[in-house]
Parts: C-alpha cells; structure tokens; sequence
C-alpha cells in the first residue's frame, strides 16, 4: 500500500488510539508522544511489511510498550534529580467518575474537549488539536501556521503540561461546563479553517492542507453530536465557503472578489452538501451563529450572479445575527448587505457608526468596504485613499496586491 | 478456602519478557510462547478440576500510581518503584482442599530455570468474621 493509502488509514485512528492509552495508562503529556511514534513507526514499517490486520490495536500495542519506555527513563531521571512526580486528584474527580465510558461518547470526542480546556490560549488549543486530534506531526503544524518548528514544540509541550498539570479526568465535562467547552471546541475548529481559508499572513492567499483538515475533523464529530445544529451548521458553513475555493484565486494566485469571481468553478458538490445540511439544522434550532453564517453562505452560493443575489435576505439574516453576536466584522458585513440592498450611501452612514468602534477602526477590512463603497458612489478619489489605507493595514501579501490594484485603477482611468 | 497465588517481578522481569536483554538473558519469542502454552494448560488444569476462581497477570509496574491523602486531599506519585524492586506481577486464586492442595498448585506456578524463583500463598478472609478467630 502507498504513503497516501497509509496516512488516511493513519489519521482518523490517531485521537482513538490516543484515548484509547490515556483512558488505560493516564499521562496525557507522554502518551501523545508515545502514539505520535506509534504512527510514524507505521508509516514507516507497512510499506513495507505490510498493513496489520488490525491496524488500530496494533496502534495500540505499540504506543504502550512506547509509553512504558518513556515513562521508565522520565522516573529514572526523577529519582536521580530526587524529584518525586506528584500530583493532586482535580476536584472534578470528586463528582461522579467522568472518565467511565459512557455509551455514546467517542473518545475523538473526550479528545477534543480536553484539547479546548479553558486553561489554554486559542493558538495553543488549535496547535494540541491538530496533533491530538488531527494526527499532524509537529513539523507539519508549524509549517500551517509559519513559526519554526522549535516555536511550535514548546507551544505544544507547554499546552499538554498544562492539561495534564490540571489533573483533569479523561472524559467529557459535565453540565453547563459542557457546553461552553463545545463552544471553545467549534471556534478552535472555526479558526482553523479560517487561517486555512483566509491566511492571516503569509505569501500564499490560502493554505488549503489546514482548512481541509477543520472540513475533516468537523467531519468527524459532526455524526458524534447529531442533536447539535451549530456542529451541522459550523460544518455547512465550512462546506459552501470551501466551495468558493477554486474561483478565489487568480492564475497568479491574486485575490478575486466574489462578485467577479468565475461561479462555473465554484464547487457545487460542496454546495449540494451544504445546503442540504443546513436546510436540515436550522428547522431544529435553537439557531446559533454558525447556521446563520451558513445561511447567508447558500445564499450567495446560490445565487447566478452578484447582482441576482437576495441581498435583502442576507441583510435580513446579519441584523440576526447582530442581535445574537455582537461582532464588529458581522455589523462590518451587514452594512455591505445593506449597500447591496438599500445603496451604497446607506451602507456608507452604517459604516460612519462602525469606524467609531475601537476593536474594528483599524482592521483592513473596513477601509477595504469603504473604497468598494465609495467606488460605487463614483467618488473615485476617497475610494483611492481607503485602498491604500486598507493596504496599509493588511498583512497578507495577496491582499495587498488585490487593494493596490483597485486603488491603482482608480488613477489610471481619471 | 479460597487462596491467592502471589506472583512477583521487578521491572527488569517485565524486560527480560519483552525481548529486551538485562542482566538476565532475554526470553526469545519461542520461550515465551512456550511459556503462554504451559500458563495456558496450568490454569486450564484448574478449571477442569473445579479449583479456578480467577487469574491475572498486572501491567508493567511503571505504570502503578500510589495514592496518599495529604491533609485529606489524595495525592498521586507515578511510578512509586524502584526498577529493580520486586513487586506483584500477577495473582492466581484457587478455591481448594485445603492450604497443603493450595501450596502444591502453587508449586506449579514457579519457573524451574530461574534459581531462588518463588511465589507467595494466602488465605484468602471469607469475611471480616474470619479476622476474630
């Protein structure tokens, strides 16, 4: 069997063996490592020896003879250095035992949710979650996000310190904890697609490999937690913005908007699927962020042109989304919504209002509205200025590229 | 009476078992099926004549935790063994005769290669009441 055969058995097993040998043997930190050796000493014996019959206890044979060899040295060198490795049971451990297996809970699952603990910062819970979860190596983790591999080891250990630091039970928190680590679990998934589809920095506008692997773990849990509409919507909403992947770019890889972009190239297998999957959420409520978000996606995806779009709909569909999350780039988009639908000077007052909001003020993407904004109203010279002062801001190459161009078109034809 | 069959080995055991050389020679992988088979027709012996209660081996003692209440809070020490410390490695129980039949069972579960090799027994309580007498 290939390499590629390899890795796609490979990458669904890895969170299983995981919780399979930390539900056994504990030691969250060490039992990463050990599983992370499982997996390489697969992918670098079946190609040769061949695929076990049971790849998944092989996994696990192999990550806990590994385990029992690095815990050996880790406590022969705290006998030397006569430092005893104690810990203190959380309090968590006091309530009724969360890390029994109940029925129905995939240990991909307990995985995630350790992987959001609160105790960790978003970069830290996104980098835990592409190894734990995801199966990437460290070196392929910090390639994704363009820090040296040393910057993202350190980031990684520190986090798994944390969590096995915090003493808390393999399982699934319990009650209202429950859904607000759900909560954490969908923006890390949420981000990752995002510095996948819409690199924060960076030469290349779109760095495929990591918004395929949110699409993939979204994937994965979206049947783990059927009952929850924002998992089906946070998965539609990845599905019908991925879509849009193959238009997004020019042959020199420059940003083209949506309103140019080829809509023959856009996926419509994607869309298909996430239409039908948020056609399905959002009947069963209670509607969250990510369905509406997804919402407003169809609609656009739908749509044969720019113009024939239902703006009066997607407006409708931000004003709600206002109300339930008070997000400056929500109001930001709204009022493009509002252009599109009332006029561009209506969507200018809008925007007037939002440039007095601090978190907002200075985000590119404002001044890059207002130059589209004011290029509609015909005032070519302001329009001008806001490309630039949007270039100014952004840090993404592409970007910079796409609003010099407007900007620079403004000039050629005055 | 029910009795328990003690039976103990350091970590460097549970290496000589995984292949891995220490100063004892390393078990080949024939030794140690071998070794299953005779545990295997041992145990099955037992359950024939109606003596077995039950039968297991422990995980390598890396793996143990000790828990200790420190002012009442439990407090947890990884790995609480020194390699070369013999600790319980894995228990038969037996439901016999008598405490003689229990030995000579006993007997049987100690590996006649290794020299100065033993296994402990113990009367296993019925029942806090046992502990009057």
């Amino acid at each position: 069997m290939d390499t590629t055969d390899i890795e796609d058995v490979l990458r669904p097993l890895a969170p299983q063996v995981l919780g399979a040998v930390i539900r056994r043997f504990g030691h969250f930190d060490t039992a990463e490592d050990a599983v992370q050796e499982a997996l390489l000493a697969a992918a670098t014996q079946w190609p040769t020896a061949g695929r076990p019959d049971n790849p998944r206890g092989w996994l696990i044979t192999v990550a806990s003879r590994r385990l029992t060899d690095l815990l050996r040295s880790e406590q022969a060198r705290h006998r030397r250095e006569d430092t005893v490795a104690q810990w203190t049971l959380a309090d968590e451990r006091h309530s009724p035992a969360t890390d029994l297996r109940t029925s129905g809970t995939d240990d991909t699952l307990v995985l995630l949710f350790m992987c959001c603990h609160p105790s960790l910062s978003s970069a830290a819970q996104i980098a835990l979650t592409l190894r734990a979860v995801g199966g990437l190596t460290t070196a392929e983790i910090a390639r994704a996000f363009l820090v040296p591999e040393s910057t993202m080891t350190r980031r990684i250990t520190r986090a798994k310190k944390l969590i096995k630091d915090s003493g808390i039970p393999f399982g699934m928190p319990a009650g209202p904890d429950r859904a607000a680590r759900l909560d954490a679990v969908l923006h890390v998934l949420y981000l990752i697609f995002n510095e996948g589809y819409a690199s924060t920095s960076g030469p290349t506008l779109q760095r495929t490999e990591l918004a395929a692997e949110a699409i993939r773990l979204t994937r994965m849990i979206h049947p783990l937690l059927p009952d929850d509409a924002e998992v089906t919507g946070l998965l539609a909403l990845m599905l019908l913005t991925d879509a849009r992947r193959p238009a997004r770019t020019g042959p020199d890889g420059e940003l083209v908007p949506m309103a140019e972009q080829d809509r023959s190239r856009w996926s419509a297998e994607s869309i298909t699927e996430g239409v039908a999957l948020i056609t399905d959420a959002l009947p069963r409520g209670p509607t969250g962020p990510y369905q509406l978000q997804a919402a407003i996606a169809a609609i656009h995806d739908e749509a044969p042109s720019a113009d024939a779009t239902d703006w009066p709909q997607i407006e409708a569909l931000y004003e709600f989304l206002m109300r339930i999350s008070d997000n400056p780039v929500v109001a930001l988009n709204h009022s493009v919504a509002v252009a599109m639908s009332r006029g561009a000077e209506t969507g200018l007052e809008l925007l007037e209002d939002l440039a007095a909001d601090a978190r907002i003020a200075d985000d590119h993407r404002l001044h890059a509205v207002r130059g589209h904004l004011l290029e509609m109203t015909g005032d070519r010279a302001r329009a001008r200025d806001s490309y630039l002062a949007a270039a100014r801001r952004s840090t993404s190459l592409p970007q910079q590229r796409y609003l010099h161009m407007r900007a620079a078109r403004l000039v050629d034809d005055t | 009476m029910k009795y328990m069959i003690l039976l103990y080995g350091s970590q460097q055991d549970y290496d000589v078992l995984g292949g891995t050389p220490t100063d004892k020679p390393a078990m080949s992988a024939e030794d140690i099926a071998a070794m299953h088979a005779l545990m295997e027709s041992f145990h099955q012996g037992l359950v024939d004549s109606g003596e077995f209660v039950d039968a297991r081996g422990l995980t390598p003692p890396v793996h143990a935790r000790r828990v200790q209440l420190r002012n009442g809070a439990p407090v947890v020490t990884d790995g609480p063994y020194p390699e070369t410390l013999e600790v319980l490695a894995g228990y038969t129980i037996v439901e016999c005769a008598s405490f003689d039949r229990a030995t000579e069972i006993a007997s049987g579960l100690v590996n006649p290669d290794a020299d100065g090799e033993y296994v402990d027994v113990r009367p296993i309580l019925d029942g806090f009441e046992d502990l009057a007498v």
